[in-house]
């Protein structure tokens, strides 16, 4: 009996083959081929990749943004969690609510409106010019956008939901007894942390650093918003070859192999923790 | 101690969403703004949300976003459920690797699932396409459509493709947790597998599937990414929407329909909220309760005695559904339509409706960044277009990669309106191809409060006195071109050595930090704001940010004395439109005078009908009660001895282009 609804899965292996692998097989074909500017004929290379050097600098920006609003997110999501699932019922049941509902705005709407507090004649300098700091420092503004400051601000702002729910929903489950049990032993709250909650708290841990890393290292949008097109990211270079002002889908499937392959080694290292990655998604 | 704890914890979570709700307030502040600054109170108003429902493109894109989100959890939700029922009952192994690959949308960047997504459909259409040829060759009985592009369909089929996983991951571990003899039992006990299936294994997961259901819906509603890649040029969702607007300049209609979003979705989580709280109450008083109406009518319902007729409802259901969608779908798509597409803010939106109400023809108005952005999305095979308006060179680029298709002049009787200057122009030599749409200057603005001397040369460009506050214009033919014609070369230049020359006095001007940023439209945020004090743009455009320039910013625009770039934009019909017929009545409609003044009024640039041109000034001083200002009619429509120290772009070489692209990247990294 069971075997037949085995069947069940069969159109859906066929559906992942079709949307999921082969698209990736396209693309890789992309990217071990170039295309001759002046006849449009491919043939097979690896320049793509060897010419990757160039980019050095984009792929060094991008990993250096993402990890900093990944740490950032940690330092701020990992006490809130922790705080959190510290709360009575009726709390974390709203608290849980509220980081879920801007999430139901589309994150650019998020953005946009960051751009109207960070511009040079925006809310925030207008903030400083009202109470005297801008004359205090001689400015006549503070240049916040078009730094990777406001880019790394956005990402955060974004994506720091991804990195308390996880968190938070392994915290939640911790097994109280086992608190009560260091502490009979003789541990204080602070080796309690340290030895018994950190501990556990580590699949949540990871798979927010990796919901919050590969989103933040392949945006386009954010950089491109808050950036002022002078941060270019990874995913600007590769917008930039499809459907930017640079057409060039060969060099753009290279790109994205390599962020692969960065995705690749994270869900390497979350298979080796097990658990985590479904309980982050299980919310 | 502990008590001071809690209210420190409190505090932090407390300004954590303060964090995360003051830009939201923020927006939905300034959605009822009098003034159309998103920075700048001028007093309450509701006319953005009068204004957000006239908004035809806002709300078509509003209503594709909830349509695709809301199909494709639907769908998503049914089959990732069933995925996971099947893949439950294989063995583990197979399961494992099954999982694996179903782990890969949800893991990789959502910016590689789209570009794969988008190389993987365009590769289908190519194939679909030579093989639709060859069917129709052999038989003449179906007649299956050649050119697929992407479109509604192909965003609905990514949609779906990344929700599924979320569904999967969801209802996995409620079957886990299920107990397998359960279902036995129910077979035991005299169920068939389907009575199983609905009475005891759905009932266990249920839970799961709402989950994985809300979590799809989250999803598809937060993806711009995805939706970008895959939904082509003739759909857009609302954060497309968005993006193209945040380019040029967004109006406050853009706070308004998210506020509705946003207390919307706030309502729905209120009531979900208080329905939760009193059925735990419910719970805890160990209160029976009544079953309710739809409860005793699925009781009812689901006798055996019943089993036809609920199997004929269910079928009816689908039919239904089925046929519904099929009608919708099908009074959307046999009502004619013309795909225009166009750049930002370059027409007057009221003639979109008048050529509506004048032909029944509806319009589907699209706009792109640049001639290169548009070039770009053509060959991704991402547009259906059937009226694009490239510009001059672009325009001989296409020509020669056999893009775009003659026109037949018969049916465009307003061509005799264009001035002749304006005919077999080196892009369209024998003028087969094009219909101009308007010309203009490229040159130097500046705002005259930020710079100590008016400057009079490209090199004001490239100048470390006006270090932050340069804004490079954001395509490399424009940008180079400026630096060409200061060093005194040809902006056609083929010569790699002086392109590199070039390229390296912008590269220098950027490594010294002149440059605030590349910009296309944002140029007028930036410019009207006095948050630049100068850039390279065109002259149009030029005049429509001296009429919403800040207090305190006083914009003016020079031909630099090493002259500049004249351009004429055409409008070009794409090899194998769609919609011939309705392109070119299209193009009629917009080469005519009443049209080219509206639009000449609206947007700025010169046209090039000779009585609008003619007629302009008396249009105007009819239309504002005042003289307009003939320093500023030169600017809009240079005059003949402006226009001969001005050169047009020709099609560079393959070689060239492919420099200029590599240069453009090499000095954005």
């Amino acid at each position: 009996m069971r075997n037949k609804r085995g069947w069940f899965a069969f159109p859906y292996v066929i559906w992942m083959a079709l949307f999921v692998v082969i698209p990736i097989v396209i693309m890789a074909v992309y990217a071990f081929t170039v295309a001759d500017p002046a006849t449009n004929a491919t043939q097979a290379s690896l320049d793509n990749f060897t010419d990757m050097g160039v980019y050095l600098s984009v792929f060094l920006r991008s990993f250096w943004l993402a990890i900093l609003a990944t740490l950032v997110c940690l330092l701020v999501g990992y006490p809130v969690s922790y705080w959190m699932a510290k709360e009575g019922p009726r709390f974390q049941r709203v608290a849980m609510a509220l980081i879920m509902l801007p999430m139901w705005m589309n994150f650019l709407l998020r953005t946009y409106s960051w751009m109207s507090i960070l511009e040079n004649n925006g809310l925030l300098n207008q903030l400083f010019r009202a109470v005297g700091l801008l004359d205090l420092l001689g400015v006549d503004h503070i240049q916040m956008i078009g730094t990777s400051g406001a880019v790394v601000l956005g990402m955060v702002y974004n994506y720091l939901p991804f990195m308390i729910l996880p968190i938070y929903s392994v915290i939640v489950k911790l097994d109280g007894s086992l608190l009560e049990a260091a502490r009979d032993l003789g541990a204080d709250s602070a080796r309690v942390f340290s030895k018994v909650i950190f501990p556990l708290s580590l699949p949540g841990i990871l798979s927010g650093v990796t919901m919050v890393f590969v989103p933040s290292v392949s945006t386009f949008a954010i950089s491109n918003l808050l950036g002022g097109g002078n941060q270019m990211m990874l995913g600007d270079l590769i917008e930039l070859q499809f459907l930017g002002g640079a057409y060039n889908p060969h060099l753009g499937a290279a790109v994205s192999m390599v962020m692969m392959a960065v995705v690749v080694v994270c869900m390497v290292v979350m298979n080796h923790f097990g658990e985590g990655e479904e309980q982050a998604v299980m919310l | 101690m502990k008590r001071s704890n809690h209210v420190g914890s409190r505090l932090f979570i407390g300004l954590v969403f303060l964090f995360l709700y003051l830009p939201i307030f923020l927006l939905i502040i300034f959605s009822f703004n009098a003034g159309d600054s998103s920075a700048v109170w001028k007093g309450f108003s509701l006319d953005w949300y009068a204004a957000l429902f006239q908004n035809r493109l806002i709300m078509e894109s509003l209503y594709t976003t909830l349509l695709v989100s809301l199909l494709a959890t639907a769908i998503a939700t049914a089959a990732g459920t069933f995925a996971a029922i099947g893949l439950y009952s294989l063995s583990k192994r197979r399961r494992d690797a099954l999982l694996v690959v179903n782990d890969i949308p949800m893991m990789n960047a959502d910016i590689v699932t789209g570009v794969s997504l988008c190389l993987f459909f365009v590769a289908f259409f190519q194939g679909w396409g030579a093989f639709a040829q060859w069917f129709n060759g052999v038989q003449d009985v179906v007649e299956l459509p050649v050119r697929l592009t992407l479109g509604f369909g192909t965003m609905l089929l990514a949609h779906i493709a990344f929700n599924i996983p979320y569904v999967i991951l969801n209802v996995a571990p409620k079957l886990r947790q299920m107990d397998k003899n359960l279902v036995d039992a129910a077979q035991d006990l005299g169920c068939t597998w389907m009575q199983a299936f609905w009475k005891v294994i759905l009932p266990e997961i249920k839970p799961g599937i709402v989950s994985g259901a809300l979590i799809a819906f989250t999803m598809s509603i937060d993806d711009f990414v995805i939706s970008y890649f895959t939904a082509g040029s003739s759909t857009s969702t609302l954060a497309m929407r968005i993006y193209s607007m945040t380019k040029k300049r967004i109006t406050p209609e853009v706070n308004a329909v998210s506020t509705l979003l946003f207390l919307s979705v706030l309502a729905l989580l209120v009531l979900n909220n208080v329905r939760e709280v009193r059925q735990q109450r419910r719970a805890e008083r160990q209160e029976i309760r009544e079953p309710s109406f739809f409860e005793r009518l699925s009781m009812r319902f689901s006798q055996p005695a019943l089993r036809w007729a609920r199997r004929g409802a269910a079928a009816a259901l689908a039919c239904g559904f089925i046929v519904a969608v099929a009608l919708l779908t099908g009074a959307t798509y046999s009502q004619p339509v013309v795909n225009v597409c166009s750049w930002g803010e370059y027409i007057d939106e009221d003639l979109i409706t008048q050529f509506e109400d004048q032909t029944g023809i509806r319009v589907n108005y699209q706009t792109a960044e640049s001639n290169e952005a548009l070039y770009s999305l053509l060959k991704s095979g991402g547009a259906d277009y059937d009226v694009i308006v490239p510009s001059d060179y672009m325009i001989s680029q296409l020509i020669e990669e056999g893009m775009l298709e003659e026109l037949d002049y018969s049916q465009i009787p307003n061509f005799e309106l264009i001035d002749p200057r304006f005919r077999g122009l080196p892009y369209d030599p024998e003028n087969k191809y094009t219909v101009p749409y308007s010309w203009g200057t490229l040159g130097l603005i500046y705002n005259a409060n930020m710079v100590d001397e008016e400057p009079d040369s490209w090199g004001a460009l490239y100048d470390s006195q006006y270090a932050g506050s340069v804004l490079l214009i954001n395509n490399s033919r424009d940008a180079l071109g400026a630096a060409l014609l200061h060093l005194g070369y040809s902006v056609n230049t083929t010569d790699e050595a002086q392109i590199r020359e070039a390229f390296e006095l912008i590269a220098g001007a950027s490594r010294r930090g002149v440059f605030q940023g590349k910009v296309m439209d944002q140029v007028f945020q930036k410019m009207e704001g006095g948050n630049a004090a100068i850039a390279t743009y065109y002259a149009g455009d030029y005049l429509s940010m001296l009429d919403n320039q800040a207090d305190g910013v006083d914009l003016r625009y020079v031909i630099p004395e090493e002259g500049a770039n004249w351009f004429v934009d055409a409008m070009c019909v794409l090899k194998g439109a769609p919609h011939y017929d309705n392109a070119l009545a299209w193009i009629n409609f917009i080469a005519s005078t009443d049209a080219n003044l509206a639009n000449m009024d609206y947007i700025w640039y010169a046209s090039p009908n000779t009585q609008a041109l003619e007629e302009y000034p008396a249009y105007y001083e009819e239309l504002y009660g005042e003289e307009l200002d003939p320093e500023l009619y030169e600017i809009m429509a240079a005059p003949p001895e402006v226009l001969e120290r001005c050169e047009m772009y020709l099609a560079l070489p393959p070689a060239t282009r492919a420099l200029y692209n590599s240069l453009w990247i090499e000095l954005g990294i």
